[in-house]
């Protein structure tokens, strides 16, 4: 009976006795009540073999004093979890998205950037994309133009498209519709298709989407782009000479902000866009004067839209000239001094609520330091009925076009898009959208390209350089909900849902 | 250059000065500004003439007096190369007379030395080509050759070159050359000239007589300059001069450095005969370790030593069975123990704005990249965050956990990554991987397989566990198993040619019915473990194998590691693999050429072979029509044989510069990899600025390239340069997954075993070169040359081919008991001494350390105590110290 030493991990066991008459199982056995490996568990290595359980010995050959080598644990075997994780690569397409973490990009189809980021701008307004859903496949109003009606539906498509994907999307259909509803942005230029001005794009999607997106029944403030952008002013024409007085109202889709010398904040554009001169003949007068004009805020819109009015036209060069001075904006913009005195008074309440809340949540934060174990669980299920009272007012909010008594303007905007321009002149150059995402991050989109961008980096394209300089801001109404004291912003209320 | 010694001159100056005066007393100092000459000049131009016009008297009496005093002055003033001598300036215009008389002259033993006065004359006088002073001193008077001074001997010398090659020509005798050889061979030798001396009987082919010459006080600067000069020779010249290196090592009983030059010369006969010779126990202990490190077979027999458990010690040193421990102790001193995980090396934290926004989702290739990294970084720690993490934690296997977050094919190389954290560690390594083979889960069991060769890379066992494990599971129906059996065997035994396996092997390379990428493989596998021994079955089997495929699988993107799977068996081989390459000549044409390359680089890998980068340059030159991949082999041929030496690495990388700006597209894709197998581990700036700039590629796969060659440049030495680098590349490349798993990979390998890894298959101070971590490096990147279907395919496992390179980096001292010993060293940037007069610094910018401590690539250290004394010549890896007899410890 040769006696050999097994090796069994760091350990050896010297002199095991082989009973070379018995099958090898006899001697896992053996080997079972040294390392508590079970039998069918072990692997016995005898000079680049493995040991069968029934194996001739003789056949082996074990030499006395041999060492072996025995491999096995009694450790648990390795199971597949029932349940195996989700891989981003199984998922489809449109969940692909989520996990990106933003929206596809456009492609350039020559000299489209313009376009490009006026829709990814268009793009990030929720109330606009599900307008445009509800908006019936087939069956225009009979007030509504055919080509108005194909360029409803191809924004409708696109915006669908951009959600589901995460490769860039081409909009091609969209271009061509876009072309033959309003020509000018075909014009063509040595034989390609010209650079155009964004805001014009802009501001001709939004008229016809106006036109379009007008609820069948018409009931009182169903124009939802209305709702949405729409800025109702009212002015006071002043003529000083003759001391005549008049007062006018209007609606326009965006705030200017005018550039000249002293405007060195958006603040004091948009002042300055207020006020305006203009020449006309004064009835007591009997001969044209001037006539000072000043402009008031009375109702707000849920997206407020600013456009600085960087390009003139310059006679002499006969072409678009840019102002390149710079000009900052906040990312939180509050027009409050840019109200009309009713809608200042309207303002206040909300206003309150919302220092209120604000302050509410400092004092929460500085009081928590305070107080003991016990209270801080109370006021943190305090925040989480908050946060969870936030979301359903969003979930609304995105729903449809919440009228305004849900919702109360403040006065406060957030800034969620900027598109900026690059270049020297507004037909050529380059067009980018910067835009705010649900989650609170910024992209860049770049065409097809989207990159994410810091906070930081937004308030850096004011202008003064060569780097893109924001062209249309846009804002998003801070609103505090009527309903429930204790409801936050909107603005608020997905930050306040990620902390908890 | 010169070494001619100053003296000299200084005192036929002061002769000079002296004699004049009592010569021409009358003239005065002030005129000497009058003439060109001076006085002395002057009345040494008159002597001399004189002299001339004495020699051509009819007396011999006379004539020999003057032939004398002609001499003394010529004697006395050889000087220094930059000036000719005074007597022989003025001794010009008078050779053609002193050469016409010397024809008339009778044989006398004047005319005799008048022969010698004309051999040192023509030695400023003589034509180009003439070699009139070789002639004059043949026939003149066989005297001392040195009392000429040393710059006529090195004239000489060149003489005796030219007219050995021309009577080689002729056939005519040289017996007279040789004997005048023999003189100047002496005498370089005796003046610290060993160069010169190597030179010359290089020139006439008689280089074995250096062996008689040498002595105890030159050879070591004589063997340092045969075995550099080594590289640049051609042909089978260079085999030769290392052979005498041996010999002379061997007389001299350096054992240790001639064991070195065996193992270059890949000569196990010699290698046994050093083990013979030396009885000292543990200078054959140092040999072992030095074996062990190189990573070649050796068995001790009974010849080495008849002492049973001597034998089994020295047997276990060359099994590399405490490489582990030495690791470990590494670790632990450098206090890297504690395990990284894959975000500690990411560090999102740096990168700004672009952090990956919202990764909710587990991402297949990202966590691929995560089981990679993490193997990469903890390799041979034995413990980490993600495979190992203790299972009271996890209740239920948190280690399973992390294994399935990864997907199919993934689990192979996650179930794999726990053989690399556990690499060398045979025991543990075994005992955890075990689990993984009892899975239902055929590519678990895979990884497993794969697992195992990999625990097993470089360390051996008389039990032959991995081939006991592995074994049966190579005719496993499921092909996922069976490769991971296949490349586990070729990691656990490349280089070890066994004949077991083989058996087991090649079977599967003639089966019609194995799946492609088995049979690919099994070649790489066979190639390995036959690595560099010019098997001819192993050989004639995947040549075989080759020519049985179709044509549709002859494009398929695994069918390259067939032909380098034949490659490797003549690795650094040569001409030997000139007959397997006409073979080659028969393949289908769709294979032909890239097997063409792939056969030439890998037999004139490591060797410099510059008319072999030249053909190889040749082939990348030309543009081609669509579809050729044969190119991308060549490029990476470039490289494998550049890489031998510092000169031709550098030339090949501006080489390479050139083909980046006018190659074809699948060059360019090759060159990034090619760079990279040039400086592994060896993160030269240059380098890394080309491939920085590469890694922005408009080509994704030049870009990937890139990426990958920036890991393997700065593997192991975590370069913060590099680190920076990729990190900026990760947010640049968040999107393109294939690019960011690349990235990742690189990251990974950056940050290899914490730093105290590297991939350079050269060792011992640039000398050796480990051919199984050649052939690893060299698999990886063919399989690198198709990233797209290879690595981002379903075989990113061939990623742990790179097992095979990785050594610790370090420099470990121990005691005659071969426990560690910490010492104080100086390591420092080495410096070239090849030639240098004098005992030259061989290490400049030093720090002392205490040992174990890392070394860099082109880092060397010294002892910087006298207390032991090294069995090594070369501080790297596992030196036994040995107490130094004679040190007294200063008070």
């Amino acid at each position: 009976m040769p006696t050999v030493s097994v090796k069994w991990q760091k350990e050896v066991f010297p002199a095991v006795e082989i009973d070379t008459s018995q099958p090898p199982l006899v001697f896992k056995c053996q080997l079972y009540d040294l390392t508590g490996v079970p039998p069918e568990r072990q692997k016995i290595m005898v000079k680049g073999g493995l040991l069968k359980d029934d194996a001739d010995w003789s056949t082996v050959g074990v030499k006395e004093g041999q060492k072996l080598m025995m491999m096995g644990t009694a450790d648990e075997i390795v199971k597949a979890p029932e349940k195996g994780p989700v891989f981003m690569e199984d998922l489809p397409e449109e969940e692909q998205v989520v996990a990106v973490g933003h929206t596809a990009g456009l492609f350039n189809l020559g000299n489209t950037c313009y376009m490009n980021s006026t829709l990814q701008c268009l793009h990030s307004v929720p109330e606009l994309k599900s307008a445009l859903l509800k908006y019936p496949h087939s069956g225009r109003s009979n007030e509504l133009d055919q080509s108005s009606h194909l360029l409803t539906m191809a924004t409708r498509d696109l915006f669908t498209d951009l959600d589901r994907n995460f490769k860039p999307v081409t909009p091609m259909h969209f271009l061509t519709v876009l072309r033959k509803k309003y020509p000018q942005f075909g014009q063509l230029h040595n034989g390609v298709y010209m650079q155009q001005d964004a805001e014009e794009c802009w501001t001709q999607l939004l008229y016809t989407l106006s036109q379009s997106l007008k609820s069948p029944d018409s009931r009182e403030n169903q124009e939802t782009v209305k709702a949405l952008f729409g800025i109702d002013l009212v002015s006071r024409v002043h003529c000083a000479e003759s001391g005549e007085e008049s007062s006018e109202s209007e609606s326009v889709y965006s705030l200017k902000c005018h550039i000249s010398h002293e405007v060195n904040h958006l603040h004091e554009g948009l002042k300055h866009g207020l006020k305006s001169e203009l020449e006309k003949v004064s009835p007591s007068l009997g001969r044209s004067a001037i006539y000072l004009k000043e402009s008031r805020i009375s109702d707000l819109p849920r997206y407020l839209t600013v456009q600085f009015v960087r390009f003139f036209w310059k006679r002499e060069s006969n072409q678009k000239a840019k102002i390149l001075r710079k000009v900052d904006y906040p990312l939180e913009l509050d027009v409050y001094d840019l109200c009309s005195e009713e809608l200042r008074k309207n303002l206040e309440g909300p206003r309150k609520i919302l220092r209120d809340e604000e302050s509410k949540k400092f004092g929460l934060k500085t009081s928590e330091k305070n107080t003991d174990s016990k209270e801080n669980d109370v006021k943190m299920l305090d925040i989480e009925g908050s946060s969870n009272g936030g979301e359903p007012s969003t979930a609304t909010n995105q729903e449809g076009v919440p009228s305004d008594k849900q919702a109360q303007f403040t006065g406060i905007y957030d800034l969620i898009a900027v598109l900026t321009h690059k270049g020297r002149s507004a037909d050529s150059g380059h067009y980018v959208a910067w835009v705010k995402q649900d989650n609170g991050k910024w992209i860049l989109y770049d065409d097809d390209n989207p990159t994410p961008q810091r906070e930081e980096d937004i308030t850096k394209l004011s202008g003064g350089g060569d780097w893109h300089m924001a062209y249309i801001c846009m804002y998003k109404a801070r609103v505090v909900s009527d309903m429930s004291s204790s409801s936050s912003t909107v603005g608020k209320s997905v930050d306040l849902s990620e902390a908890s | 250059m010169t070494t001619d010694p100053n003296p000299k001159n200084d005192g036929n100056r002061e002769e000079a000065s002296l004699k004049v005066p009592s010569k021409d007393p009358k003239k005065k100092k002030d005129e000497k500004k009058e003439e060109d000459l001076s006085d002395e000049d002057l009345a040494l131009k008159q002597q001399l003439e004189l002299y001339v016009e004495r020699v051509q008297d009819p007396d011999p009496g006379l004539q020999k007096v003057a032939l004398e005093s002609m001499r003394q002055e010529i004697r006395t003033s050889t000087s220094s190369m930059t000036s000719v001598p005074k007597p022989l300036k003025f001794l010009r215009p008078h050779y053609g007379t002193l050469k016409a008389y010397y024809e008339t002259m009778n044989d006398s033993p004047e005319k005799k030395f008048l022969a010698d006065i004309l051999s040192v004359l023509a030695l400023t006088m003589s034509a180009e080509g003439e070699r009139e002073s070789l002639k004059y001193r043949l026939s003149g008077s066989v005297g001392d050759i040195g009392s000429w001074g040393h710059e006529y001997v090195r004239n000489l010398a060149g003489e005796i070159a030219q007219e050995f090659a021309k009577r080689q020509m002729e056939e005519a005798l040289v017996d007279d050359l040789m004997e005048l050889v023999t003189q100047i061979v002496v005498f370089h030798l005796k003046h610290n000239a060993e160069p010169e001396a190597v030179d010359l009987l290089m020139e006439v082919e008689d280089l074995d007589t250096l062996v008689e010459h040498v002595d105890a006080t030159n050879y070591k600067r004589t063997c340092l300059y045969l075995t550099s000069s080594a590289s640049y020779l051609p042909g089978p010249d260079d085999m030769l001069v290392l052979d005498i290196a041996y010999m002379i090592y061997f007389k001299f009983e350096e054992y240790p450095s001639a064991l070195r030059i065996a193992l270059y010369l890949d000569n196990m006969q010699y290698v046994k005969q050093v083990f013979t010779s030396c009885d000292d126990p543990l200078h054959r202990k140092q040999f072992c370790y030095i074996i062990a490190r190189h990573g070649v077979t050796f068995e001790i027999d009974e010849e080495i030593t008849a002492d049973e458990d001597e034998r089994e010690v020295l047997q276990e040193i060359i099994y590399n069975t405490k490489l582990t421990e030495g690791y470990l102790t590494l670790a632990r001193d450098i206090e890297v123990m504690e395990p990284k995980s894959p975000e500690d090396i990411y560090k999102v934290h740096l990168i700004d704005g672009r952090a990956s926004a919202g990764a909710s989702v587990d991402s297949a290739r990202q966590n691929l990249a995560a089981t990679f990294v993490n193997a990469f970084v903890n390799a041979g720690f034995g413990q980490d965050k993600l495979m190992t993490v203790p299972s009271e934690a996890s209740s239920g296997g948190s280690t399973g956990s992390w294994l399935f977050k990864n997907k199919e094919h993934g689990k192979a190389s996650a179930a794999a990554s726990l053989g690399m954290i556990l690499l060398w560690d045979v025991d543990s390594g075994l005992a955890q991987i075990d689990k993984y083979f009892h899975s239902n889960d055929n590519h678990v069991i895979a990884g497993a397989l794969l697992g195992v060769g990999i625990v097993n890379c470089g360390i051996k066992n008389d039990c032959d566990p991995a081939l006991a494990l592995l074994g049966d599971y190579i005719d496993k129906e499921d092909s996922t198993v069976r490769i991971g059996a296949i490349m586990g065997l070729g990691l656990a035994y490349a280089g070890a040619q066994n004949e077991q396996i083989r058996k087991k092997l090649s079977p599967i390379l003639g089966d019609a019915k194995a799946p492609l990428d088995v049979i690919a493989f099994t070649a790489i596998s066979l190639g390995l473990i036959y690595v560099g021994s010019c098997n001819e079955e192993v050989a004639q089997a995947i040549i075989f194998a080759l020519m049985d495929r179709s044509d549709s699988e002859l494009g398929e993107p695994l069918t390259r590691l067939l032909p380098l799977g034949l490659g490797l068996l003549y690795l650094g081989k040569q001409e030997s693999v000139e007959a397997t390459s006409e073979v080659s000549k028969t393949f289908n044409e769709k294979i032909r050429k890239y097997c063409d390359m792939t056969l030439l680089s890998c037999a004139y890998a490591g060797t410099g072979n510059v008319l072999k980068v030249q053909q190889l340059l040749g082939q990348c030159a030309q543009h081609l029509e669509k579809g050729e991949i044969h190119q991308g082999p060549a490029v990476l041929g470039i490289a494998m044989v550049a890489m031998a030496e510092e000169l031709g690495l550098e030339m090949a990388i501006r080489s390479l510069e050139h083909l980046l700006q006018y190659g074809e597209q699948n060059i360019r894709r090759a060159v990034p990899l090619a760079l990279g197998l040039l400086c592994i581990s060896n993160p030269k700036v240059n380098v890394m600025d080309t491939l920085s700039r590469l890694s922005h590629d408009t080509d994704s796969e030049v870009a990937m390239a890139a990426i990958i060659s920036l890991g393997l440049i700065g593997a192991g030495t975590n370069n913060a340069r590099i680190a920076g680098m990729l990190r900026n590349l990760s947010s640049y490349y968040y999107k393109e997954a294939s690019l960011l798993f690349c990235v990742r990979i690189a990251q990974g390998l950056v940050h290899l075993g914490k730093g105290l890894l590297t991939l350079a298959p050269y060792h011992s101070d640039r000398f050796l070169l480990s051919p199984a971590a050649l052939a690893g490096l060299v698999t990886f990147l063919h399989a690198c040359l198709d990233m797209k279907s290879i690595i981002l395919g379903k075989y990113h496992y061939v990623l742990y081919f790179l097992v095979l390179a990785m050594q610790p980096r370090m420099l470990m001292t121990v005691d005659e008991n071969l426990k560690a010993l910490s010492v104080p060293v100086r390591v420092g940037q080495a410096v070239d001494v090849v030639g240098q007069a004098g005992r030259p610094k061989t290490i400049t910018g030093f720090q002392t350390h205490s040992t174990p401590v890392l070394l860099a690539a082109g880092d060397r250290a010294e002892l910087a105590t006298e207390k032991y004394i090294p069995l090594s010549p070369i501080l790297e890896g596992f030196v036994i110290l040995r107490e130094n007899p004679e040190y007294r410890e200063d008070r």
